[in-house]
């Protein structure tokens, strides 16, 4: 492993000097302290390090989740910090897809149904959005489990049909925060092949935060974060992409 | 999967909640349906009076807090037939009396040359003599009701009546009621020499409203009741029924908004990290709204559907009084059923704003750490 800080000209994300700021009434919490990085399109990086370092606020400012303090966050080449809430609401519907800890599927619907929820909003026909769905599931291997309810399944099946839904609008990035923090370690070797694999074949870029070291071990970088800046970045030149 | 049917699935989540916020919006719209249908019923069984035996219009006195309550003096009744452009003013007397088991009967006191010249076609017997005191014609319903033909004898407040008539009349009080020479109905119910209303028939080439008008400004003490809704100026029933019907319907909106927003408010609170969810993957803050006020919608016009139908059900339950039979035929005007959507909609509104606009202020963040 190496260490890399360069930012590179085919960077789908790159990030400078993003700063964070929360105020709590009585006291401002600086989440993020100047944070800058590039990552490669196809690219799937870790962010590691303790609770509390800004692991996630990070995720969610570059997802768009979140609005900056300052900093300047290109995601494909567009500063996603200075849109307004509806366009990069639109933005993440048509690039972006979501792996949440604790999946945060709709209970009252079906797995399938959680997995056409993103195309809802992009004007893709009802039969065209099953039938995606439908792909994305078979895609996770979920195909069978399709009608089941998410009280229905299992962990592991949740959070595959969570990857479904991520998948399913064919986005550009996908963003996981702690996709495998509710599962056992079987399971969650299970779901980060399924990631890998997803990675390998479909360019996919993967941002993940993760406690894990065996899951980070498995990305191509891993970015260590401590009180809200980057502290060292690491090249695991055995799963270099590219 | 489309965006109503997510709507309806998350509606049908907590059954429970959202059947008794239905159950208490939908007793709401009952009670506007019923009233507004008996309101209408009411003011087109009255109306069917104001233009009784062909009349035109009607005159009654000024200020009567009642339509039975009103007085014009009988000396009064040649002075209006003397207005320029009436042909014929018909005194009638109205005195509310119980017969048989009906407490609300109508004997209507009529002179026996009006009822002879513009009364209620006969079906059985004769008129009223010139002269008789103690004859009656019934109406149809009236007859049935007392199950009294032609030739049988009638009790009513201890006064006996020989039946010599029955008329069908599209008139309910008087197809329900019964027809007596005036000298008696005032003996019976002691308002010597007086008229409760006076129905005008006009001259030809003449106008009803200024004729009515002229009525007003030559004869002192007396309205002109030209429609239904003209019988408010005489009858505070009338004026009550409206009220009550406004009052029930400011209620519901108010009780029922409050409902469907403790309902959804709850909703919101328990799906804060969906709506941060959908938020993540694109769902904007417009349409989160709108899944909201589509959800309360929805309930509400559940309710009113419920309402408008156990409604109706009350209205049926309330005409087999034989009482009520008698005195008002149920009018289901559609502008009823249209007030009740309203209603529903205005609640629906009302209770979903707040926690409409509580969700799409939420940012996706926010919203996906609540715990």
């Amino acid at each position: 492993m190496t260490n890399n800080a360069s930012a590179t000209t085919d960077s789908i994300i790159q990030v400078d000097g993003l700063v964070k700021n929360y105020d709590t009434g009585a006291v401002q919490v600086q989440a993020l302290r100047g944070v800058s990085l590039s990552v490669r399109r196809g690219e799937m990086v870790a962010v590691m390090g303790p609770s509390g370092c800004g692991k996630t606020t990070l995720l969610n400012c570059l997802s768009g989740i979140d609005d900056v303090t300052s900093g300047r966050v290109l995601i494909e080449g567009t500063d996603i910090s200075t849109l307004d809430d509806n366009t990069k609401t639109s933005y993440r519907a048509r690039r972006m897809g979501f792996i949440f800890q604790f999946y945060n599927l709709l209970p009252v619907l079906t797995a399938v149904e959680n997995v056409e929820l993103p195309l809802l909003v992009s004007g893709t026909s009802p039969k065209e959005s099953r039938q995606r769905a439908i792909e994305a599931l078979r895609r996770v291997g979920l195909e069978e489990w399709a009608q089941h309810k998410p009280g229905q399944l299992s962990g592991g099946q949740r959070q595959r049909v969570t990857i479904a839904r991520a998948l399913v609008n064919r986005p550009a990035i996908v963003w996981a925060d702690e996709p495998t923090g509710d599962l056992d370690s079987a399971t969650a070797n299970d779901i980060m092949g399924l990631m890998q694999q997803l990675n390998r074949e479909q360019t996919l870029t993967f941002v993940i935060v993760t406690h894990d070291p065996s899951i980070a071990a498995r990305c191509h970088r891993i970015i260590h974060m401590q009180d809200g800046r980057i502290e060292r970045e690491v090249v695991n030149q055995e799963a270099r992409v590219g | 999967m489309g965006f109503a049917q997510l709507v309806l699935r998350n509606l049908l989540r907590a059954r429970v909640r959202s059947g008794l916020t239905l159950v208490g919006i939908s007793l709401g719209i009952t009670t506007i349906v019923a009233l507004g249908v008996i309101t209408a019923g009411f003011k087109s069984t009255a109306g069917a009076f104001v233009q009784s035996g062909g009349a035109d219009f009607m005159v009654a006195q000024e200020g009567a807090a009642d339509m039975s309550f009103s007085t014009i003096p009988e000396t009064v009744v040649p002075q209006i037939a003397a207005v320029s452009g009436v042909a014929a003013a018909r005194g009638a007397l109205f005195h509310f009396t119980r017969a048989g088991s009906n407490p609300l009967f109508l004997l209507l006191g009529v002179t026996p040359g009006d009822l002879a010249a513009d009364g209620p076609p006969l079906v059985e017997g004769r008129y009223l003599a010139d002269g008789a005191t103690d004859e009656i014609v019934l109406g149809a319903q009236g007859a049935t009701d007392l199950n009294v033909r032609v030739g049988d004898a009638l009790t009513i407040d201890d006064r006996v009546f020989h039946v010599v008539g029955v008329v069908q009349s599209d008139v309910l009080w008087e197809q329900s009621g019964a027809l007596a020479p005036l000298v008696t109905v005032q003996e019976i119910a002691n308002r010597r020499e007086a008229v409760s209303v006076v129905h005008i028939t006009l001259a030809s080439g003449t106008k009803r409203d200024e004729v009515a008008r002229r009525i007003e400004d030559e004869v002192p003490g007396v309205v002109s009741i030209v429609t239904a809704d003209d019988i408010g100026k005489i009858d505070s029933g009338f004026q009550l029924l409206d009220a009550a019907n406004v009052a029930i319907s400011g209620l519901a909106i108010v009780i029922g908004g409050i409902g469907v927003m403790n309902t959804m408010v709850m909703s919101i609170f328990e799906r804060t990290r969906e709506i941060g969810v959908l938020r993540a993957v694109g769902w904007s803050g417009w349409r989160v709204l709108r899944m909201i006020l589509l959800e309360a919608l929805m309930l509400c016009f559940a309710a009113a559907v419920a309402g408008s139908f156990l409604g109706l059900l009350a209205v049926q339950a309330v005409m087999r009084i034989p009482s009520v039979r008698g005195f008002l035929e149920p009018s289901y005007e559609p502008n009823v059923f249209v007030q009740a959507f309203i209603v529903a909609i205005v609640v629906a509104l009302v209770g979903a704003v707040y926690p409409a606009i509580r969700a799409t202020r939420l940012t996706p963040m926010e919203a996906l750490r609540y715990e």
